[in-house]
């Protein structure tokens, strides 16, 4: 019975022993090992890996794209203006070792990268005006602020993957004032619309008129055109005609108008007559004489 | 809860007792690792060394029988919407696909099976619980390249490509395909012009995006397949929407005072084409009838001359008469005799003739009523 008290302690303290020099990395981790606090090895692989109990310890790092949001950040432009940036950064781990020296762990990194990134923003935007931000350049700037960190952040055992402008907005008082002069954009345009369609349908509703009139002149033109041709055919039968007997014609067409002036003419006429005319021949003497 | 009924408020797991056993310690309920591992520890020490052949063998068979059922565990499926990811001590050794696979039992290797064909969708803009929306303005207003603003929702639907990368390349992987999409669209719009963004150049921008947003999170080696991207509103901020409405109510506005202008177009020109024509038909027509009557008169006169020419002076002097006859029998007729009257000045009253004219006018006016055709027939004349 003896023998079996003390066998089971020793049994226990193999396990223990045989637990805490077995470790697991991850798929998505990296292990910085240290003997008593001195980083002595690195493991990037995964897998089942071994450590000398109690006097060895291992920190994992994350191997993953980790990500990290910035604060909204108050930037102002070359020009004056103020935009709000609201970027985000995604980097990577690549030496644990140094991040361990420099920061220890995320947090700390965090803490860090958070000042550098904000300066970057600032002296970088703050060269350029509001137009070059918002124009196809804007990924030159992100560039430009990815490789800046990324210089700083090598000393941290860091690669930066990606550095982005999520927003940049305008603060709240400016964007006022850029909705009164989309307001009042609008409402050029909206009268520049009305202005067109008044003049366009000027413009068609006197063509239209114009063509009318021309219409109608022309009209007039031709029938006048062949009024004349008329009247010339009617001369020329006329001419024709009474040209057969001329004197007989000038008796006839002036009894004819006598008849027309005087008879059908609604005015009673007076005449003052001399008994010798002709028609009084036989009033005065019967044998005409 | 079963136990609970039966073990009088004691731990459901302290209770070896109730197996067959003749252990001196069985009475000792409490919950202590090491009363249990000397438990077993003697059963085992029991079986080897005081116990019979049979019972060696029944704890071999059920040692093989245990070790058969940890191997067999290690076969798992994976679905035809799924991928199979292998780690083995947390090392990713493999992907598989859909089928029946098998991997070396826990704790050595597991499986994780993500579903690769879900498609995901991430809003940015606005957000939706079951039924109701919910809009978040800082998320949906956007600069455009011209500095005016846009308020623009929009989904994002993607599906995990590569389920090994989506796994253990990138945290937060959702996240991530948020951001990137809300700073891509945001890069996307900030390059272009409000009028474009509103009108024409909505497909342009989903295209633009999600090739960006795939080039970004490729970049990162995420695994995640963007499939779509909808833009789902596309508006002026609410602030301006009123001043918008009005530019589309001036492009109708205007629309419409054009098409009146050419419906009154169309009105006119045709009616002045008809006009013209009748101005020309009645001059035709007046063309016809002059020449007619023109030969006509002709005719008439040829008529008369031909029976002239029988009797020249007879013929005469009875139109000479019967003209005058015409036309004096009807008219006041004053005859002074030159001969004896050429001494004194012949008085006539002509004020008194007019008035009497006048009167005689005035009376006959119901008797010329009645005959009105030849002041008819002058009339028409003067129009033509």
């Amino acid at each position: 019975m003896f023998s079996k008290k003390i066998f089971i302690p020793i049994i226990l303290f193999l396990l223990f022993i045989l637990f805490s020099a077995l470790f697991i990395v991850k798929q998505t981790e990296q292990a910085l090992i240290l003997q008593f606090g001195d980083p002595i090895r690195i493991i990037k692989k995964p897998g089942l890996k071994i450590k000398i109990p109690l006097i060895q310890n291992a920190i994992f790092y994350d191997t993953r794209v980790l990500d990290f949001d910035a604060e909204v950040e108050e930037v102002i432009l070359s020009d004056q203006k103020r935009l709000l940036v609201d970027a985000f950064i995604r980097y990577k781990i690549i030496d644990p070792l140094k991040f361990y020296q420099a920061v220890i762990n995320e947090n700390g990194f965090k803490a860090r990268v958070g000042g550098i990134l904000s300066g970057s923003l600032r002296r970088v935007l703050g060269s350029d005006p509001l137009e070059v931000v918002l124009s196809k350049n804007r990924s030159g700037l992100m560039e430009k602020i990815q490789e800046e960190i990324d210089k700083e952040a090598v000393n941290f055992g860091v690669k930066m993957i990606d550095v982005r402008i999520k927003r940049a907005d305008l603060p709240k008082a400016n964007s006022e004032a850029i909705f009164a002069r989309m307001r009042a954009e609008r409402e050029k345009e909206a009268r520049q619309f009305r202005a067109e369609g008044a003049e366009e349908s000027q413009i068609i509703k006197s063509t239209a008129e114009k063509e009318r009139t021309v219409i109608i002149a022309e009209a007039n033109k031709k029938g006048q055109t062949i009024k004349g041709e008329g009247d010339g055919e009617a001369v020329k039968i006329y001419a024709k005609g009474f040209k057969k007997d001329e004197e007989f014609f000038a008796f006839y067409r002036s009894m004819e108008a006598y008849k027309k002036v005087f008879a059908d003419s609604e005015d009673e006429p007076t005449f003052i007559l001399s008994p010798d005319s002709d028609f009084f021949k036989y009033f005065n003497n019967k044998s005409g004489k | 809860m079963p136990w609970k009924e039966n073990n009088n408020g004691k731990e459901p797991w302290g209770e070896p007792d109730q197996k067959p056993s003749n252990n001196s310690k069985k009475k000792n309920y409490g919950f202590n690792i090491d009363n249990l591992l000397i438990n077993f520890l003697s059963k085992i020490k029991k079986i080897f060394f005081n116990g019979g052949t049979g019972n060696k063998k029944s704890f071999i068979s059920a040692i093989l029988i245990l070790l058969v059922i940890w191997l067999l565990s290690g076969f798992y499926k994976v679905n035809a919407n799924e991928q199979g990811v292998i780690l083995r001590f947390g090392e990713w050794i493999r992907t598989t696909p859909p089928g029946l696979h098998y991997h070396l039992p826990y704790p050595i290797e597991i499986a994780k099976t993500p579903k690769v064909t879900k498609v995901h969708k991430t809003e940015i803009g606005f957000r939706t619980f079951r039924e109701s929306t919910r809009f978040l303005s800082e998320e949906s207003l956007m600069l455009t390249g011209d500095e005016n603003i846009v308020d623009i929702n929009f989904s994002v639907f993607w599906i995990i490509k590569d389920a090994g990368k989506f796994l253990f390349n990138i945290r937060n992987p959702e996240k991530t395909t948020k951001s990137v999409s809300e700073s891509v669209m945001r890069e996307v719009i900030a390059n272009t012009a409000i009028a474009s963004v509103l009108a024409e150049g909505r497909k342009e921008i989903e295209l633009k995006s999600i090739q960006e947003i795939q080039l970004v999170l490729d970049n990162y080696g995420s695994g995640v397949q963007i499939t779509q991207l909808q833009l789902q509103k596309v508006d002026p901020p609410d602030q301006v929407i009123d001043s918008f409405r009005d530019v589309q109510r001036a492009r109708a506005d205007k629309e419409k005072i054009i098409n009146e202008a050419k419906a009154y177009r169309n009105d006119i020109i045709p009616k002045a084409r008809g006009e013209g024509a009748q101005i020309v038909q009645q001059s035709e027509a007046y063309k016809k009838e002059v020449i007619a009557r023109s030969e006509g008169d002709i005719n008439r006169f040829n008529s008369i001359l031909s029976s002239y020419k029988n009797n020249e002076s007879v013929t005469k002097n009875r139109i000479y008469l019967e003209t005058l006859e015409v036309i004096l029998q009807n008219a006041n007729k004053v005859i002074i005799d030159t001969k004896q009257g050429s001494g004194v000045l012949p008085y006539l009253p002509l004020p008194e003739i007019t008035k009497r004219k006048r009167k005689n006018k005035n009376e006959s006016n119901n008797i010329n009523k009645n005959e009105p055709s030849n002041i008819n027939e002058e009339n028409v004349q003067n129009v033509q």
